[in-house]
């Protein structure tokens, strides 16, 4: 029999795949079932939102903002608004950094139970998609009854918040958080122990701390490598100083370790929300802004903690009411750069776990 | 080490490599000559007493009188912040790569390249990616390029 001849072949994983998560084309060599090299093609989404904000003003930036980073849009409307603060020189209401603080934090559970669910998904199992956005619904009622949207809030304002809270929130947050509490348990007994969920997450993906920091990864991705590192900590802005929690990590950086770490923060979150209810204070929610904004000539690079990293907002100001420059950073383009690196030699079911677990959506990667 | 020392301690040791900026309001902020870039982000990162080892950002900007190039940086095992920049007259556009010292810079570097027309030096991926592949209509961050139906905003 005449010997069979081999060759690699290639395969367009999206832009419509259901796992890329948005749009996003990997074009892999394939060498049988294995991944020989990935080359990600992006920019189906971008908006040139940077662009538009150099015809806008100040103001008018903020709910361009919630189209940056859609799942997580409280994080990138803070973003935004602590660096015009900062280059403006506004003293924002400590009321206003509380809800602020609430609204985040619900958001950035929000997001994990997205998270959560379409991870296990990918990997197939479909049980926690419908938990995960059962509970996600109670958050965006949340969301509704304070400001009227569940996707794009344009909530967080320069100098404050837009609204402030009805009086029902609070104990409506309360009941919440306690049934929040009560579901950790479900959660956890439905796959972290499956041994076939197991099989599929145990050391795939691994990506070692030196390569993560290299690569400028950041936020769950490289505290699950190891590296205890929480802007939220390390670089305290708002009033994060004022609460009491932990920042959890995981040893392996594997994509199990990446699925329990956000798992963790859920609870972490859980608590910055109840002590930030306690300690709500009384007063303002916005200060003084002027309609015409200007801030004074300067710059500057303020960042925060999102829940898939670091999100970054650089802020130049030439003294008009309209920035010169306004770059935004999202960690998930970071987390792309990545998946060339730890994705290739696996199957191409790994690396549907693995793009999964960097948790990247592309709106974040394309602005 | 506190903001003040840090200050400090670059002046002392990069004498004259990294000047101090006023127009950074938070973090600190310093002017780096083009030809020292990568000679000063080397020294930055290896450095025992700063060890800058994470890219923040690359962000391109155009003033409307020259180009800039704006680095920032952390470090993760002192905690510390810094950010510095580059001046580029428009007819001198061109920086070198710090992918080798930092390899998040890959794609922002890309993206300089492709949205400012800024070259790169080193760089042995220089291709589109956020714009399409035939793409031939100039550079749209910069200042002097505005889109078919734009419409400027009056100033308020």
């Amino acid at each position: 029999m005449a010997e069979l001849r081999t060759e690699e072949f290639m395969v367009n994983m999206g832009p419509h795949h259901p796992s890329t998560h948005g749009v996003c084309r990997l074009i892999l060599t394939m060498d049988g079932e294995k991944v020989v090299a990935i080359e990600p093609v992006i920019g189906y989404l971008h908006r040139a939102i940077e662009k538009i904000c150099e015809n806008r003003t100040y103001p008018q930036c903020s709910p361009l903002m919630d189209r940056f980073e859609y799942v997580t849009a409280m994080a990138t409307e803070h973003v935004y608004a602590l660096a015009v603060e900062k280059l403006a020189g506004l003293e924002v209401p400590d009321r206003a950094e509380y809800l602020r603080v609430i609204m985040v934090e619900l958001n950035r559970i929000a997001s994990h139970l997205i998270f959560w669910g379409v991870t296990a998904m990918d990997v197939g199992a479909y049980t926690p998609f419908l938990y995960g956005l059962r509970e996600r619904e109670d958050i965006m009622d949340l969301f509704e009854i304070t400001c009227g949207q569940r996707l794009t809030y344009n909530y967080i304002r320069i100098g404050g918040v837009s609204k402030d809270i009805p009086p029902e929130f609070v104990p409506k947050c309360r009941a919440f958080i306690k049934k929040m509490w009560s579901k950790f348990s479900d959660y956890e007994g439905l796959l972290n122990e499956n041994p076939i969920f197991l099989v599929r997450m145990k050391g795939i993906g691994v990506l070692k701390p030196e390569m993560a920091i290299a690569y400028g990864a950041s936020g769950p991705v490289l505290r699950a490598s190891g590296v205890k590192y929480d802007v939220r900590r390390n670089d305290a802005y708002s009033v994060y100083d004022k609460f009491d929690f932990e920042i959890p990590t995981q040893p392996n950086g594997d994509c199990y370790g990446r699925f329990i770490q956000r798992l963790d923060e859920m609870k972490e979150s859980l608590k910055i929300v109840e002590q930030a209810l306690d300690n709500l204070p009384e007063g303002d929610i916005k200060c003084k802004v002027k309609p015409k904004l200007k801030p004074p000539e300067g710059e500057v690079y303020s960042r925060i903690e999102s829940a898939r990293g670091e999100m970054g907002a650089y802020i130049r100001s030439d003294g008009t009411t309209k920035p010169t420059r306004v770059k935004l950073r999202g960690s998930s383009y970071n987390h792309l750069m990545l998946v060339p690196e730890i994705g290739t030699d696996c199957l191409i079911a790994d690396l549907v776990a693995i793009f999964a677990t960097l948790d990247i959506i592309m709106p974040e990667v394309d602005r | 080490m506190t903001r003040d020392e840090l200050k400090e301690h670059i002046l002392k040791k990069y004498d004259g490599l990294l000047t101090p900026l006023e127009t950074g309001v938070f973090d600190l902020m310093f002017e780096v000559k083009p030809a020292n870039l990568t000679n000063v982000a080397r020294m930055l990162r290896d450095d025992e007493q700063l060890k800058f080892d994470f890219l923040n950002n690359i962000a391109g900007v155009d003033t409307g009188e020259q180009f800039e190039v704006v680095y920032s940086l952390s470090s993760i095992s002192n905690n510390l912040r810094l950010d510095f920049k580059l001046v580029l007259p428009y007819d001198e556009a061109v920086v070198d790569s710090v992918k080798d010292i930092w390899t998040a810079a890959d794609w922002h570097e890309r993206e300089i390249w492709e949205l400012y027309g800024i070259d790169v030096n080193n760089h042995d991926n220089l291709k589109r990616f956020l714009l399409p592949d035939d793409w031939d209509q100039g550079y749209p961050m910069r200042k002097d390029w505005d889109a078919p139906d734009f419409v400027r905003m009056p100033e308020l």
